[in-house]
């Protein structure tokens, strides 16, 4: 009998928990660790924001669906891995705290033959000092974040209704942040929004992100063959702006915010305050900032974690300037190169670089969009973490599967407003995530398969999508034949 | 470096029959079809 724990609840983890139990025989524990009672559909977090969904259409109780699936269930973090056992221990454990109302506080140590991290980002609002809904600006992220936002942009929307000019920012709060595709959805969401409200003439909106140029998406860019033309996302996302009236501040790092300022520099080194109405901007990510210690009780947490609090996988992590980066650089594997044992997969494992060229101001300040690493990508890891730990149950021997980001494509619909007849999506496939220049001259990616078109089609099959995944997560009948 | 909102201005503006093609029923559910039949073969080309 062997026993499986994944920490957390999210695409990554939920769907290699569903995975391993859909595989593995009875006889085989899988348990889940996660602090929240709650799975949220993150992606639809965005409608979530402008008021369009609320926050049960995007999120249900985990409990039951464990329970119906045979999957134990801790609602609990995970604080240290002891990939060697000891303090008493004959196998590796997981010591958790759990935030379950009913265990508030207490810890357990939960022993592991294979143990999955999915830990998701530690929102790290810290790092830039006002940012976030305990400062002076309101974020997507969580459900309850989307829902304070909500709250905020109608009174905005009532404040311009009175007669009121509002400037709106809407973008990433600090140099190194990803999620660009999010705040991109978000801005334009709220311009739709507010456009569908009467009021366009008094909103002042204004993108600010940390992209060296608009339709980078932490992915360098990509190019779109359309109509008989190479074009660039730059180009392509630039049109959007211009045709909605949308400003915007690229290459920029935010300081601080202040109350109704956001204190940034950009890319040249020039430095800047933007005042505004109602602000949303996105965190920066990092690790779970969970330790590991030895079977002596010894700290190791620098050999298994990266300094980012993300995990070491099999990635080559040898530091490099942007010409020398390759395909080969990004796992496949997500396997610990310490503990064979030991996954990480989604946004928890380390990324060996960024995917768009980092760049600094003349003032040092590093503003480097770091690379995404969720919504279908972070199903596939999770999937492809089960894959292997299914077949290393029955055989030690057994190969890893792998999905390496450079060897998978992603299509990503990004929302540019809500409405079954009047909403639009920008509907985006790439192949591969990580451009291979050496496979691809040029471009890095696939002409064939790297597209963009926007319209109300990308809206209905974002709309379909999230029935879609909904359905998935909560593990109805014949989920597993929706495709991650 | 270039302002990117002097590059948001140089950008290709929409003519209007594109901006009606993108919420126009007929046209949008050919376009739904099309966008489903790319994500598809995404998914069987690479996916992990």
């Amino acid at each position: 009998m062997a026993r499986v724990v994944v920490l957390g609840a999210g695409v990554a983890g939920h769907t290699a928990a569903l995975h391993l139990r859909r595989k593995l025989a009875k006889n085989h524990d899988v348990a889940v660790v996660t602090p929240n009672a709650q799975y949220n559909w993150i992606p639809s977090n965005i409608w979530v924001g402008v008021g369009k969904m609320s926050t049960t259409q995007v999120t249900f109780p985990l409990a039951p669906i464990y329970a119906k699936k045979g999957i134990e269930f801790h609602q609990a973090h995970g604080v240290a891995i002891h990939p060697e056992g000891g303090d008493g221990h004959m196998k590796p454990f997981v010591e958790v705290s759990y935030t379950d109302p009913a265990k508030q506080g207490s810890t357990a140590a939960l022993e592991y033959d294979y143990l999955v991290n999915a830990t998701g980002p530690k929102l790290n609002f810290g790092a830039t000092p006002g940012l976030g809904p305990d400062g002076y600006t309101v974020s997507v992220c969580t459900a309850s974040h989307a829902t304070e936002a909500a709250e905020k942009l109608a009174e905005a929307i009532t404040a311009m209704k009175r007669g009121e000019k509002q400037t709106i920012v809407v973008g990433v709060g600090h140099g190194t942040c990803t999620c660009e595709g999010a705040a991109f959805e978000y801005v334009f969401n709220v311009e739709h929004e507010i456009r569908q409200a009467g009021v366009r003439d008094l909103a002042d909106i204004v993108y600010l992100t940390n992209e060296a140029q608009l339709g980078d998406f932490g992915v360098d860019g990509m190019t779109f063959t359309q109509q008989g033309f190479q074009t660039s996302s730059k180009t392509w996302t630039e049109s959007l702006f211009r045709e909605r009236g949308v400003r915007a501040i690229a290459g920029a790092h935010v300081h601080r915010v202040e109350p109704g300022v956001v204190h940034y520099e950009q890319l040249d080194g020039t430095t800047g305050e933007l005042r505004y109405d109602f602000a949303m901007l996105l965190p920066p990510f990092r690790g779970a900032d969970m330790k590991a210690y030895d079977a002596s009780g010894a700290d190791i947490t620098d050999a298994v974690f990266a300094p980012s609090g993300f995990m070491k996988v099999d990635a080559d992590y040898t530091p490099k300037p942007y010409e020398e980066w390759r395909a080969e650089d990004w796992p496949s594997t997500y396997q610990s190169p310490a503990y064979p044992n030991l996954f990480a997969v989604g946004i928890a494992f380390a990324p060996p670089h960024q995917i768009s060229r980092p760049q600094k101001s003349p003032n040092g300040t590093i503003i480097a969009p770091a690379p995404p690493r969720t919504g279908m990508p972070s199903g596939i890891m999770g999937r492809t973490a089960a894959e292997t730990i299914v077949d290393m149950i029955k055989n030690p021997d057994a190969h890893a599967h792998s999905a390496s980001m450079a060897h998978m494509g992603a299509a990503c619909i990004a929302s540019a407003g809500h409405g079954l007849r009047e909403g639009t999506a920008a509907a985006m496939t790439m192949f591969p995530v990580v451009p291979d220049y050496q496979k691809y001259p040029g471009t890095g990616r696939s002409a064939k398969d790297t597209y963009g078109e926007i319209g109300l089609a990308g809206h209905w099959t974002k709309t379909m999508l999230h029935y879609l995944f909904i359905y998935k997560a909560k593990a109805k009948p014949g989920w597993f034949v929706i495709p991650e | 470096m270039t302002d990117v909102n002097t590059s948001i201005a140089a950008a290709p503006m929409p003519t209007e029959k594109t901006v009606k093609s993108r919420t126009s029923l007929p046209t949008q559910m050919m376009r739904f079809g099309a966008i489903n039949l790319r994500m598809v073969k995404i998914i069987l080309k690479g996916h992990g």
